[in-house]
């Protein structure tokens, strides 16, 4: 087998964001991605897991430049792009793009359905007519699974599943190589869900596009990813192939997080004993000194609470937990 | 004896754009201490059952037929001569013999008012407790629901409290009077999940502990699955599926049923098997088909099943669906 190809690698990220109130008042950062590292295969999907608050949702933005990242590199396709501007950016951009969470939010309502796709093509001078543009909007269109006569209708005359289709086809638009997909299933039914699911899997066998799919349900992330990354107040706590992690968690957190998912299944849910974590998710303004999970952790130990455990490798993964180090 | 008995019920909104039929021909029962889970998408009426009971409707709401008989009184709006005998007499009950849980935390309590007087105000008015009792009892409640320090935190405003603690107060609130009934309306969806773990394992616990009866809605089969005893499928305004946890999961009759429990990943497989989605969408309420909702996503159509509703198919006791499948009028398929 040819050798896998890192589509994106970050190192050392740290997004922050100042939250002071009041020029006197004594400084406050939010420390909203602290430390995390990760890489992406090329055609594969990194799952990010993690409960509100956590950072995966600054993390993907930070990625496709939405946010600027306090420290650290990020590296697509090879190339260093965390302090990119003007033409390389609108480069990156072509090349990366995002679906959000919100189909209600992120269409404008007063744009056809054809001028929201044909947008990115124009902003980016894909095809010289506006007859190419049109023809390439009817394809994603099918693509997407809708209807080449939804192409002067607006937003509004859709259900939530079909504008997440109309996001992923303006996502298409421009051929990207990599998209954030942040959240893209919660606002959507459990029957719509698995549609969405299943036209992302698609389109990423047919046009090798990787994807980083950020979601806080564990068993879709589970089924669409080839390896996940747990997050714990801006902190990646363990990462590493998908079902290792959920067959034999590592950290405390992912364990807990896991125990916590219910089953469809009464026999398995009634039954399942429960790591119920006591207490809530710290803030990240003034997050504890050692591992951000110390103060939930039923493992901690006084070490946890000093020291930050720094990422180790165990197996095929990687963890920041002292449990595991040698 | 059963606490809760609903017949054919039906609710209709009058809009703009013509009569929306949320609620059509719903039928179910509850025994005291049962939890029912009722399962449906957004739009198929699960809430609106809920509201058409307890005389909660939006004012364009009309309950157009059906009886609802609770802990032996018959409390259907036609019951009652008037609108304000109606409403008077479920202003005894809610809050009183049957509480709600609801779906935001942020937007259920007053925002200016300390969780000290929402506890206590409906203490007071369904007791004969003076505040200071009242107040006794508060404190009790925030301690089984599993508030930290509730002395200095009855104080607060609802603002100081995270989402999680903030759905345990409107747990304590819901409890306040020991209801028969708890009627919770996606008390997890705003949650995270290792929050949503601790509420549930609180509602389980509580239920066991007051023996009240909980109609838990929701569109999450796996909290579902933790929590119920008997489980409702409802689809376009119909109750299509009505079973034990066992007969819904393990031996599903209704197409809508199956296709939903087929459509979401189960992480304990190890190799991940293509997801089946049901196609296209929920039909319009505002004119419905004449026939079975589910007629145009189902892959068992049959003629029949377009033109005539499917009549109800019992197949225990406890376990019906309506479907024209099951009918034994229909040829062996």
């Amino acid at each position: 087998m040819a050798e896998e190809k890192v589509i994106l690698k970050v190192e050392n990220l740290k997004t922050y964001f100042d939250v002071t109130k009041g020029i006197f008042s004594p400084k406050q950062i939010v420390k909203a991605v602290d430390d995390v590292s990760l890489e992406v295969l090329e055609g594969e999907t990194f799952g990010l897991v993690g409960e509100s608050g956590c950072g995966k949702s600054t993390l993907g933005r930070t990625i496709v430049k939405l946010y600027e990242p306090e420290s650290g590199k990020i590296y697509f396709d090879g190339k260093d792009i965390s302090s990119i501007h003007g033409a390389e950016l609108k480069a990156f951009r072509k090349d990366v793009q995002m679906i959000f969470q919100d189909p209600y939010a992120s269409l404008n309502p007063r744009m056809t359905v054809g001028e929201i796709i044909k947008e990115p093509m124009v902003i980016h001078k894909i095809f010289d007519t506006d007859q190419e543009r049109e023809d390439r909007v009817v394809e994603l269109l099918k693509i997407v699974g809708l209807k080449p006569d939804h192409i002067r209708r607006y937003p509004s005359e859709f259900s939530g599943g079909q504008r997440q289709r109309i996001g992923i086809a303006r996502a298409l638009a421009v051929n990207p190589k990599f998209i954030v997909c942040d959240e893209p299933i919660s606002a959507l039914d459990v029957s719509i869900q698995a549609q969405i699911i299943n036209l992302l899997e698609n389109i990423q066998k047919e046009m090798k596009i990787s994807y980083l799919f950020i979601a806080h349900d564990i068993s879709m992330v589970k089924h669409i990813s080839d390896h996940i990354g747990v997050m714990y107040l801006g902190h990646i706590v363990e990462s590493g192939p998908a079902a290792d992690v959920y067959r034999r968690p590592l950290h405390p957190y992912t364990s807990a997080l896991l125990s916590a998912i219910p089953i469809s299944d009464p026999n398995i849910a009634k039954a399942k004993q429960r790591i119920i974590l006591e207490g809530e998710i710290p803030s990240p303004i003034n997050p504890p000194a050692g591992c951000p999970f110390a103060t939930r952790c039923p493992k901690a130990t006084e070490r946890c609470t000093r020291e930050k455990p720094e990422p180790i490798m165990v197996g095929t993964r990687q963890v920041s937990c002292f449990l595991y180090e040698k | 004896m059963s606490l809760l008995k609903v017949e054919d019920l039906t609710t209709v909104f009058h809009t703009d754009q013509g009569t929306v039929q949320a609620v059509r021909d719903v039928s179910f029962e509850l025994k005291e201490g049962e939890v029912l889970g009722i399962v449906g998408e957004s739009g198929s009426g699960k809430s609106q059952t809920m509201y058409s009971i307890m005389g909660l409707l939006a004012d364009n709401g009309v309950v157009e037929s059906g009886k609802v008989t609770f802990d032996g009184e018959d409390i259907s709006r036609s019951a009652f001569a008037t609108k304000k005998e109606y409403e008077d007499k479920m202003r005894t009950i809610r809050g009183n013999k049957m509480a709600m849980i609801f779906q935001d935390p942020m937007t259920f309590l007053n925002p200016v008012l300390r969780i000290e007087t929402q506890l206590v105000e409906p203490l007071m008015n369904h007791t004969n407790m003076s505040r200071a009792e009242a107040k006794e009892r508060a404190l009790e409640l925030m301690r089984m629901v599993g508030i930290p320090s509730p002395e200095k935190r009855i104080r607060q405003y609802p603002f100081e409290f995270s989402g999680g603690m903030r759905q345990r107060i409107i747990i304590a609130i819901a409890l306040t009077c020991n209801p028969k009934l708890i009627i919770a309306d996606e008390p997890t969806t705003a949650l995270d999940v290792t929050i949503q773990a601790q509420v549930l394992e609180l509602i389980d616990n509580l239920r066991k502990e007051t023996n009240s009866a909980v109609i838990l809605i929701t569109h999450d089969l796996g909290v579902v699955a933790k929590l119920c005893d008997r489980v409702a499928i409802m689809y376009g305004g119909k109750l299509v599926e009505i079973g034990t946890d066992k007969d819904i999961f393990y031996d599903p009759q209704h197409p809508y049923t199956k296709g939903l429990l087929e459509c979401i990943a189960n992480p304990e497989d190890d190799e991940d098997k293509p997801l089946h989605p049901i196609a296209g969408s929920p039909p319009d309420l505002l004119s419905p088909p004449a026939g079975c909702p589910f007629v145009d996503r189902c892959e068992k159509a049959m003629r029949v099943c377009k033109q005539y509703m499917p009549p109800v198919t019992e197949f225990s006791e406890e376990h019906k669906a309506r479907c024209w499948l099951q009918d034994p009028r229909a040829k062996e398929v």
